[in-house]
């Protein structure tokens, strides 16, 4: 590896720990919903959805070498119309930031501090998630590969205290599809695949970009495994029509172990724990992303002079919704939009564009 | 460039005697040297610095010899008078001219012994370094069962030839400066030319350049002028008073910078691997060096945060750890009048405050300190009810553990962290230590050791190479053929492949 270069296991391990985060708590119960027992499908569904996007942002990078997304952006559209996309895509990533932060409080509160209250919660942990979101990319890479092992502990750990107990026959009826419901599941499946997009800022500065791109897919197919792990531990563990009604599922089943011996009695403490490592592993590069496109969109040296600023915004629009279910309907539902607008139409757009421009050069 | 050496003696003396006014440790020696003691000489030198048997014996009395011997009539020399004198007279390895009298100074100074001879225009610097030293001895600070016994001394020559007895090739370098404007501590920069990043080398000898201070009186000064964050508590350059690890360092490709009066070497770059390294992980079977490894990562853990969550646990979510532990851990504090955090700084302040006693006082009353302290202080404070038998357990465990981490420095940083964790534990529980975690990682994934990432293989550097075959583990001596990555050696494979 070279001095300030991005390796390509950072790059795996960045695609992970931003997708990662909270919408893995509630994805169990939110394709149960529609699709109920063949929620999988969905899960399987949209995350190769995301595979095209990813594949094209790495085009896009093989077609103009040496260069970051701003300035092929700037480059390959005019750069009114790049600008106006920047905006879109910074609204996005508050929005995001705030939903999430918003969330993760909700769960702190639930299981771990009943009594304090969600500002204090969304203030301190915004605080020291910023000291990451002002160092440099390579930092974030670095962060990424620490909590990327945490994530698959989590995940074994998950495994093996849920095996011993498992109800194998929750799973069925299993391939009972009602394929119009599909489309709907995959859209709400969608939401815990965002954060693939990073890369789109990481990918200029990787060693070796050959490789980049099976790395990038490998940690996408690991984390489509993840997915399915936890749901058919959720589904097994609870029986589909329990699993609708748990609004966090993959941290609530926690609670239905009862292992022998009375050491691992309540694991909440070392789930809740690790988890909270995996959503500062989300907030970290898309706190820093919305500091480097709005550093980019006003042209300032540094991208680490508005992450200040963006704080009390974030905080402000995390706490607009009055409970949990109306941040999932105002605040989840704006995300998804702006999501699919500034992760795949934006991305789209400019390989689009770039790809005709460079074919037209050759002729 | 200050006064140059004048052809008259009186001249020159007077001018070295005015330069050490009221110096009373520098002493001149007038001689008359040549056939029938024509020529007038002087010996300038600092009593306790040097080799007085030396200068006596082979300069001094053969000087005075040659007088007697006909043919050496120093009147009928001119420009190679100081010459000769060097060639046919005196018998000390070292010989150098000098005619910079501020030159004179600084190795009169430094243990040398000038000789002026009237008539010549320069002046004649016989090395007599020869002070008296402490020798020897075994490491204080890093004691191994297995392994060399020798320990770095205050001496940087001693330290210097130490380490070359365990490089014998012509491309381990030497490099000597000097640090300090009045000070001016002889600094030796060490590494092996074909193995160490040129852009290391480079980095180190700009921030040795750019040092502008009064004086160096111990290698940590050094390191704290030279280290990328003087603000974070952990350290990012490694220290040693053992030769061997300053050896096998250097066939690493890292650098080594001695220091003179302080056993200390400093190595550079240090990462979270190295300082959590012994150097008798290398002499143990890999077996149990890798379960020691794991161990110290373990002991981290334990030193920083388990008073942390001993507060959060008691405080804030006694439904977290198994039912029977919360009803014996509630029994055993129901005569505790204080809150947890009180217990804990309480017992925590106390055994730092017996920690710093016993380190300042050592010997017999040392161990009485640790008598009164440990089992007194602890078995009354329990009986008195004031705090539990369990706290006393947490806070045993959180200093042992402190003291398994082969750097003391890495173990103080971790020290002050702990404190922080305390308070974060005690505002927001299992979650404010979380945040605490956040970060203290934060703060280590953006620590740099002359550019070498602090966390590295972990974060990255080195870690697709191999690097953690040492670093988490340690792999049997066959496994390990090629040097560690993270200080990028131009010399890649330290043993044949097989």
């Amino acid at each position: 590896m070279k001095r300030n270069k991005i390796s390509n296991i950072q790059i795996k391990a960045l695609i992970i720990t931003s997708i990662v985060g909270v919408g893995v708590l509630s994805l169990p119960s939110d394709v149960a919903l529609i699709l109920d027992n063949d929620g999988w499908i969905a899960i399987v569904l949209s995350g190769l959805i995301t595979i095209p996007f990813i594949v094209m942002i790495d085009r896009i990078f093989k077609m103009y070498p040496n260069k970051n997304f701003f300035q092929i952006g700037r480059e390959v559209l005019s750069p009114i119309l790049f600008d106006l996309f920047l905006i879109i895509i910074s609204v996005y990533v508050i929005l995001l930031l705030a939903y999430t932060t918003r969330t993760f409080a909700e769960v702190i509160k639930a299981y771990l501090l009943e009594t304090t209250p969600t500002e204090i919660i969304i203030i301190t942990m915004l605080f020291a998630v910023s000291y990451i979101a002002r160092g440099k990319l390579e930092d974030i890479a670095r962060m990424a590969l620490i909590i990327y092992p945490i994530i698959i502990g989590f995940i074994i750990f998950l495994l093996v205290i849920n095996l011993p107990n498992m109800d194998y026959t929750h799973i069925y009826p299993i391939f009972d599809i009602k394929f119009k419901a599909m489309p709907k599941a995959t859209i709400a499946a969608l939401f815990s695949y965002i954060g693939y997009e990073f890369i789109i800022l990481a990918l200029p500065y990787v060693e070796d970009n050959k490789q980049t791109l099976s790395y990038s897919l490998r940690g996408m197919f690991f984390i489509i495994g993840i997915y399915l792990i936890i749901f058919f531990i959720t589904l097994s563990q609870y029986g589909i029509d329990q699993l609708k009604r748990e609004i966090w599922p993959s941290i609530a089943v926690i609670k239905e172990v009862d292992l022998p011996g009375y050491f691992l009695e309540n694991l909440d403490g070392i789930i809740m724990a690790a988890w909270v490592m995996v959503v500062f592993g989300t907030l970290g590069p898309f706190l820093y992303s919305s500091g480097l496109i709005l550093s980019n969109l006003l042209k300032t040296k540094t991208h680490s002079f508005f992450i200040p600023y963006l704080l009390p915004i974030i905080y402000i629009i995390g706490l607009l919704p009055e409970n949990m279910v109306q941040a999932d309907e105002i605040l989840g539902n704006m995300v998804n939009y702006f999501a699919i607008v500034s992760i795949m139409a934006i991305p789209a757009i400019i390989f689009i564009v770039g790809y005709i421009k460079k074919r037209r050069q050759k002729v | 460039m200050g006064e140059i050496v004048s052809k008259d003696l009186n001249k020159n003396i007077e001018t070295l005697k005015t330069i050490f006014k009221d110096c009373d440790d520098i002493s001149y020696r007038f001689i008359e040297i040549g056939s029938n003691h024509k020529t007038q000489a002087s010996l300038v030198f600092h009593d306790g610095l040097i080799d007085k048997h030396l200068i006596s014996e082979y300069a001094i009395q053969i000087l005075l010899t040659t007088s007697d011997d006909e043919g050496f009539d120093l009147t009928s020399f001119k420009s190679n008078l100081l010459d000769t004198l060097a060639k046919e007279a005196i018998a000390i390895p070292g010989v150098e001219e000098e005619e910079d009298i501020d030159k004179i100074v600084d190795a009169v100074l430094s243990g040398e012994t000038a000789l002026l001879v009237d008539r010549a225009d320069k002046g004649l610097i016989l090395s007599s370094r020869g002070w008296a030293t402490r020798g020897i001895g075994e490491p204080q600070t890093e004691t191994v069962v297995r392994g060399p016994r020798d320990g770095f001394s205050e001496t940087l020559k001693i330290n210097a030839t130490l380490v070359r007895r365990r490089i014998r090739d012509p491309k381990l370098k030497v490099k000597n400066m000097q640090i300090g404007r009045r000070s001016k501590t002889d600094i030796s920069l060490m590494y092996i030319e074909d193995i160490v990043d040129e852009k290391l080398l480079g980095e180190v000898k700009k921030r040795l350049d750019d040092i502008d201070i009064d004086a160096i009186i111990d290698s940590s000064m050094l390191e704290h002028l030279i280290e990328d964050n003087y603000l974070s508590p952990f350290p990012q350059i490694e220290n040693t008073e053992r030769p061997d690890t300053v050896a096998a360092s250097l066939y690493e490709g890292r650098v080594a910078i001695l220091v003179d009066n302080t056993p200390f070497a400093l190595i550079v770059p240090a990462t979270i691997g190295t300082v959590l390294q012994s150097s008798e992980d290398y002499y143990s079977r890999w077996t149990i060096t890798t379960i020691i490894r794991l161990l110290r990562i373990i002991a981290g853990f334990l030193a920083t945060l388990s008073p942390a969550l001993y507060i959060a646990i008691t405080s804030f979510h006694p439904g977290l750890i198994p039912t029977r532990l919360t009803y014996y851990v509630a029994a055993s504090r129901i005569n505790v009048p204080f809150p947890a955090v009180v217990e804990a700084f309480l017992m925590e302040i106390t055994i730092e405050l017996l920690r710093e006693s016993g380190t300042r006082i050592s010997g017999p009353i040392g161990t009485t300190i640790g008598i009164v302290g440990g089992l007194i202080i602890g078995q009354a404070a329990v009986e008195a009810g004031i705090v539990s038998p369990l706290m006393i357990i947490i806070v045993a465990i959180t200093t042992i553990a402190a003291f398994a981490l082969p750097s003391y420095e890495l173990a103080s940083g971790l020290r002050v962290c702990r404190f922080i964790f305390m308070i974060l534990a005690a505002i927001l529980g299992l979650y404010g230590v979380m945040l605490g975690i956040i970060i203290m990682s934060t703060h280590m994934i953006r620590l740099n050791s002359f550019g070498i990432p602090f966390l590295s293989p972990y974060t990255g550097l080195g870690l697709e190479e191999g690097d953690l075959k040492d670093t988490l583990v340690k792999a049997p001596l066959q496994k390990l053929q090629l040097r560690p990555t993270f200080t990028f050696p131009k010399n890649k494979r330290r043993m044949k492949k097989r």
